[in-house]
C-alpha cells in the first residue's frame, strides 16, 4: 500500500492505496466522490474526467499513486458557497445533458477551457470537447451551454471590473 | 386560513421550456447511479464468459479460482441450475408465432455465443474476482458455428437449438394486396438488395444491478440501472421461485439506456442469486467491453418495388432476413416484426408484402433498441423511395409528396394493418425544404459539382408507432400514477414510467402542475420503486409521456376536484364558481385561498367544512389512450399503437472520392410529434436519436472475427459520433394533435434513428451521382465509400 497526499477540491487529503489503483477508483472508492464516472476504462468516453493541477485528465488513465502531491477538482468541488458555477449554470439552462452520466467530465471540460481561453470560438469548443463521448444529446446542446457560460462569465468579469 | 385577493398569473407550464428537475443535483455530482449504491458488507461479481461461439461444455474446474484471495463463491451453471429456473421470456416468442428457447443466468451444458455467461465469481473486491475469474478453467467440445444470417437459414447450416427444426425463430408474411400484378403493371420495377450492419446502443453508463437478500424475512431488495422495473420484479419471481411481494425493485438513476436496460438479461437473476447464496449484498456492474456484445439490429433486405410514370408507388415487396444471434430473454428478438410491420410507412402504396426470417446465428443476442425495428423499415423504404425518384427522373422531394397519405385521409389504415392517427407529411416536407432552401442548395450542388466537389442531399421521411401494447405480454399501452398531496401542499407524483435520463419526470411534472393548479416548484416525480409507486410498466416505445402523462393529468384532476369542493365551501361560494390555479383556490369575485390552507382543512376538518368529503387528498388512475385495437381484422391484422409521430429528415453530405470520408455539411428533421409537453426535452430527444442514426449510417459497426468473438470491444474499434463529427442539427416543429391521447400528444424518443440513417445513405448516393454509385449497405465508412465509388467505375 502507498500512502498518497492529494488536495481534493480545496481539501487536504490522505489515502492509501495499491499502486495500481487507478485515479478514478481512488477518487470514487477511498474519497467517496462518486460524481466522477466510469464509462469504459480506456481513456475514450471521457466520463471519469477530472482536473489535476489545473488541466483536464481522464482519471481512468492515471494510477492514483502517479497524482500524489496534486491539487485534484472534481465534479463536487465544481460549484461555490454562492451557488452553480456559471458553466453549470449554463448547462442546466441549455439543456447541456439529458441522463447526466457524461455531465461530470463535460462539465470539468469546459471549466478547463474557460479557464485558459474565456472567450473561445465553436471551433475551440468542439475541439476541446471531442474526447468525451455523450449519447443522449448529440452535443449541440453541449456546445450552446459552453458558449452561454463564456459569455455570461465575461459580462459578469466586466461587471466586476465596471465595480472596482 | 388566508383569503388573498392577488391576481393569478394563469401561466401554463404544458408547452414550456422547463429545465430538467433533476439539474442541481446532476451538476454537482450528487446524481446517485447504480454505482454509487453501496450496502453494508457488499461484495463484488465477475462473469466468466464463454470463449467460443458454439460448444458443449465438457467441465468447469473453479479449484483455483476458489482459493484466490478474497473469494466467496465460484458458481457454475450446472450449479445456479439447482437455484434458479429459466428466465421468462420479456415477449415470449412462442406466443407470438414463434419459437422457443430457454434462457437462463449461467449456461448449462452448452454455450451459444462467445461472452455467453458460464460462471460467476464472487469476492471481496471487484479486482480479487476479475484475478479469480481468470484462473476459472472450461474445457469446450467446440462445435460447428455460423455467424451470418443468410448462412445460418442453409439447410446444412449449424443447429443452435437441437430441438429446432432450423434457425428460424419467426417466419411471418406482412401486408396486402397484388404485389405481382401491381408490378406487372408498373412502369418502373426496381429490385436490389440493402445491407444494415449490426450496431448497438451504447449508453455511456453501462448496466449494473445491486441485490440484496434478507435471509431473515426471506425478501430481495434489487437495485438496478433498468428500465421495467416492476416487469423485472415478475421475472425474478419467475426464476428464482419466489413471491412477488418479497421482492423490491429500485431503479437507481439511469445513465442512459436507449432499450438496453429493458430487462432479460442473464445478469438480473445471476445477481440476485448469487446475493442469496452468499447471504451478502452482491454488486455487479457491466464492463465496456460486456456493454458492447448488446446488438441493437442487423438486417438483409431483398426488395422489388414498383412505380407508375408519374411517381405513385402501386407495390412493395420485401423479403427480409434479421439476424438476432442467438435467443435471450430480451425483447430483441421481436423488433424485426416492427420492421416488417412499419412498411410501407407514410406512403399510400396499395399492395405491399412482407416476408421475414428472424434467424439465430453464433453471435450475442439482439436487445432491445431505440427504434425497436421500426428504423430498418425506414432506411430500407426510404432507399426504394430515392430509387424510385432516380429510376423516373424525378425529384425525389416530388416522389415523396406523390404517395404521402394526404392530411385528409386519416385516420388511415396501412397495408400491413396499422391505423395511423393523424399528421400532415407534406406539410413537414415543405417546413425541411424551406429550412435548407432546397432550389438555391440544389443550384448550389450543381455549381460545386462542376467544380470537382461532391456535394450531396438526402430526404427521408419516418413514421414511427408510439406507446405500444402488445397483447398477452407486459408491453402495455396503459400506465398508472398516484398524485398524493400533504397537509401542507407539498405533491409528490409515483408513476409506474420511468425515465432513462430524458426527463419524462419533469414533463410529468409540468402536467401535474397544470392539472392541479400548483407550481411545479411544489411537485416531486418518484419512479422506478415498486414498493412506492403503483404497477406500471416502465420505460419503453416513447409510451412515458402518453400514458405516464395521461395517468397523471387524470389523478391530478381527482385531487384538484376535491381542493375545489372545500376551497368553495371555505370561500362561501358553489364549487362551480371557484379555479384552482397557482396555488390557490380562487373566487369569481378574486377572493382566493392557499391550496395548502385547503389541504389542511380536508385533513382536520373532516367533520366541519369537508363534511361528506372522503378525506384522501390522493389519486391513483390509469390511462389509457384510443385507436389500439386487438381484435384482429378480416386479414389477420391488429393495431398495437395509439399514435404515429413523424418526421422529414434532410441530410446534406459533402463526400471527398479520394478517401472517402462523408463531411456533414447540415442536419434538418421537421418533425410532428403532436402537442408537445415541453419543447426543449423533444429536442433533446430528438438530436440525440438523429446522431445516433448518423452513427448508425457512418461509422457505427459491430464486428467480429472468424471464431464469433467481438472485435469491436471498445470505443476506439466501435466509432461513435463525437462533437467535431456533427454539424449543428436543426429542428422544425409541427403540430397534428393526435385525437386519442390525453393532449394529442404522439411520443418522442424513438423517432431519429432510421430516418437519419436514409437521409445520409440518400445523400451519399446523391453526392456521387456523377459516378452513377448505388448504396447498398451502411455503415457508410471511407472504405465502404471508395467501394462504391471503384465499384461504379469498374462497371
Amino acid at each position: 500500500m502507498n500512502r498518497i497526499r492529494l488536495t481534493v477540491n480545496g481539501r487536504e487529503r490522505e489515502i492509501e492505496v495499491e499502486a495500481c489503483k487507478l485515479l478514478v477508483h481512488a477518487v470514487r472508492e477511498d474519497l467517496g466522490l462518486t460524481g466522477t464516472h466510469v464509462g469504459c476504462l480506456t481513456g475514450d468516453c471521457g466520463a471519469c474526467t477530472v482536473l489535476v493541477d489545473g488541466a483536464s485528465v481522464k482519471s481512468c488513465s492515471v494510477l492514483a499513486v502517479q497524482a500524489d502531491g496534486a491539487e485534484i477538482t472534481t465534479i463536487e468541488g465544481v460549484a461555490g458557497d454562492d451557488g452553480l458555477h456559471p458553466v453549470q449554470q449554463a448547462f442546466w439552462d441549455e439543456f447541456g445533458f439529458q441522463c447526466g452520466y457524461c455531465l461530470p467530465g463535460m462539465l470539468l471540460t469546459a471549466r478547463e477551457l474557460l479557464d485558459r481561453t474565456p472567450d473561445p470560438g465553436d471551433d475551440a469548443i468542439v475541439q476541446a470537447i471531442n474526447g468525451n463521448l455523450c449519447r443522449c444529446t448529440g452535443y449541440g446542446s453541449i456546445v450552446r451551454a459552453i458558449r452561454c457560460a463564456a459569455t455570461r462569465m465575461a459580462a459578469s468579469g466586466e461587471r466586476a471590473e465596471e465595480a472596482s | 386560513m388566508t383569503v388573498t385577493t392577488s391576481g393569478a398569473s394563469g401561466a401554463r407550464a404544458i408547452g414550456s421550456r422547463v429545465r430538467k428537475a433533476d439539474g442541481p443535483a446532476l451538476l454537482t455530482g450528487r446524481g446517485r447511479f447504480l454505482d454509487d449504491h453501496t450496502l453494508p458488507g457488499t461484495r463484488h461479481a465477475v462473469v466468466v464468459r464463454s470463449e467460443v461461439a458454439h460448444a458443449r461444455i465438457v467441465d468447469i474446474d473453479v479449484r483455483a479460482a476458489a482459493a484466490s484471495p478474497g473469494v466467496v463463491l465460484v458458481l457454475t451453471g450446472a450449479q445456479a441450475a439447482a437455484h434458479a429456473g429459466p428466465i421468462p421470456h420479456f415477449i415470449d416468442p412462442a406466443a407470438r408465432g414463434g419459437r422457443y428457447a430457454e434462457a437462463r443466468c449461467l449456461a448449462v451444458g452448452k454455450v451459444v455465443h462467445a461472452g455467453q455467461p458460464v460462471a460467476a465469481v464472487v469476492a471481496d473486491t471487484r479486482r480479487a474476482a476479475e484475478a479469480a475469474a481468470a484462473l476459472v478453467r472450461v474445457e469446450y467440445e467446440r462445435l460447428p458455428h455460423v455467424l451470418d444470417a443468410d448462412e445460418s437459414l442453409e439447410p446444412d447450416a449449424p443447429r443452435l437449438y437441437e430441438e429446432w427444426p432450423d434457425n428460424v425463430i419467426l417466419h411471418n408474411h406482412y401486408g396486402t394486396g397484388d404485389v405481382d400484378a401491381a408490378l406487372a403493371e408498373a412502369d418502373l420495377v426496381v429490385s436490389d438488395t440493402i445491407r444494415i450492419a449490426r450496431t448497438t446502443t451504447a449508453p455511456i453508463e453501462p448496466r449494473g444491478y445491486l441485490a440484496s437478500w434478507d435471509d431473515l424475512d426471506g425478501t430481495l431488495t434489487v437495485y438496478g440501472s433498468l428500465q421495467n422495473p416492476h416487469q423485472l420484479r415478475w421475472m425474478l419471481a419467475r426464476s428464482l421461485g419466489l413471491d412477488e411481494t418479497a421482492i423490491r425493485v429500485v431503479t437507481a438513476r439511469v445513465g442512459g439506456s436507449f432499450g438496453l436496460k429493458m430487462q432479460g438479461h442473464p445478469e438480473e437473476t445471476l445477481v440476485c442469486l448469487l446475493s442469496k447464496l452468499t447471504g451478502a449484498p452482491v454488486k455487479w456492474i457491466e464492463d465496456r467491453r460486456e456493454c458492447f456484445m448488446a446488438g441493437a439490429r442487423e438486417q438483409v433486405h431483398r426488395f422489388t418495388i414498383g412505380a407508375m410514370r408519374d411517381g405513385r408507388i402501386v407495390a412493395v415487396r420485401d423479403r427480409i432476413v434479421a439476424d438476432l444471434g442467438a435467443v435471450s430473454a430480451q425483447a430483441g428478438w421481436a423488433m424485426p416484426n416492427m420492421s416488417a410491420t412499419t412498411l410501407a410507412s407514410g406512403y399510400t402504396v396499395p399492395n405491399v408484402q412482407a416476408e421475414l426470417h428472424v434467424v439465430v446465428t453464433n453471435k450475442p443476442p439482439l436487445n432491445a433498441a431505440r427504434g425497436f425495428g421500426k428504423d430498418s423499415a425506414h432506411f430500407v423504404m426510404e432507399r426504394m423511395v430515392d430509387l424510385v425518384a432516380r429510376g423516373l427522373g424525378v425529384d425525389p422531394a416530388e416522389v415523396r409528396r406523390r404517395n404521402f397519405i394526404p392530411p385528409d385521409r386519416f385516420p388511415y389504415r396501412t397495408a400491413t394493418g396499422l391505423n395511423i392517427d393523424s399528421g400532415d407529411y407534406p406539410g413537414l416536407l415543405d417546413k425541411a425544404l424551406r429550412a435548407l432552401d432546397y432550389d438555391a442548395l440544389r443550384a448550389r450542388q450543381a455549381e460545386l459539382r462542376a467544380a470537382g466537389r461532391y456535394l450531396g442531399i438526402g430526404l427521408a421521411f419516418e413514421l414511427t408507432p408510439e406507446s405500444a401494447d402488445g397483447p398477452g405480454s407486459f408491453v402495455s399501452g396503459f400506465d398508472v400514477t398516484t398524485v398524493r398531496m400533504t397537509m401542507t401542499g407539498g405533491v409528490t407524483v409515483y408513476t409506474g414510467v420511468t425515465t432513462p435520463g430524458g426527463g419524462n419526470d419533469t414533463g410529468i411534472a409540468q402536467i401535474v402542475s397544470d392539472e392541479l393548479g400548483v407550481p411545479l416548484s411544489w411537485i416531486t416525480v418518484v419512479q422506478g420503486d415498486t414498493e412506492r409507486c403503483p404497477s406500471g410498466f416502465g420505460n419503453f416505445s416513447g409510451r412515458s409521456m402518453v400514458v405516464g402523462g395521461g395517468s397523471a393529468a387524470l389523478a391530478a384532476r381527482d385531487v384538484r376536484a376535491k381542493l375545489a369542493t372545500v376551497g368553495a365551501r371555505l370561500l362561501g361560494v358553489p364549487v362551480n364558481e371557484v379555479e384552482v390555479t397557482d396555488g390557490q383556490v380562487r373566487a369569481g369575485d378574486g377572493r382566493a385561498v392557499p391550496v395548502p390552507d385547503v389541504a389542511a382543512a380536508v385533513m382536520t376538518r373532516a367533520f366541519a367544512v369537508a363534511d361528506d368529503v372522503e378525506p384522501v387528498l390522493e389519486s391513483t388512475r390509469a390511462y389509457k389512450p384510443g385507436n389500439i385495437d386487438h381484435v384482429p381484422d378480416e386479414r389477420g391484422r391488429i393495431q398495437p399503437y395509439p399514435t404515429y409521430s413523424n418526421c422529414l429528415h434532410a441530410a446534406v453530405v459533402e463526400v471527398d472520392p479520394e478517401t472517402g470520408v462523408t463531411k456533414l455539411v447540415d442536419f434538418v428533421m421537421a418533425h410532428d410529434c403532436g402537442t408537445i409537453i415541453n419543447p426543449a426535452l423533444v429536442e433533446g430527444q430528438a438530436r440525440g436519436a438523429i446522431v445516433m442514426g448518423l452513427g448508425a449510417a457512418l461509422s457505427e459497426r459491430l464486428t467480429y472475427d472468424a471464431d464469433g468473438r467481438l472485435t469491436s470491444d471498445r470505443f476506439k474499434t466501435y466509432l461513435m459520433p463525437r462533437a467535431g463529427d456533427l454539424p449543428e442539427i436543426r429542428l422544425e416543429h409541427q403540430v397534428t394533435p393526435s385525437p386519442f391521447t390525453m393532449y394529442g400528444n404522439k411520443g418522442a424518443g424513438e423517432a431519429g434513428v432510421g430516418g437519419a440513417q436514409a437521409a445520409v445513405a440518400n445523400a451519399v448516393e446523391d453526392a456521387l451521382a456523377p459516378f452513377g454509385v448505388t448504396v447498398r449497405e451502411v455503415p457508410l465508412s471511407p472504405p465502404a465509400v471508395l467501394a462504391l465509388i471503384d465499384e461504379a467505375r469498374t462497371r
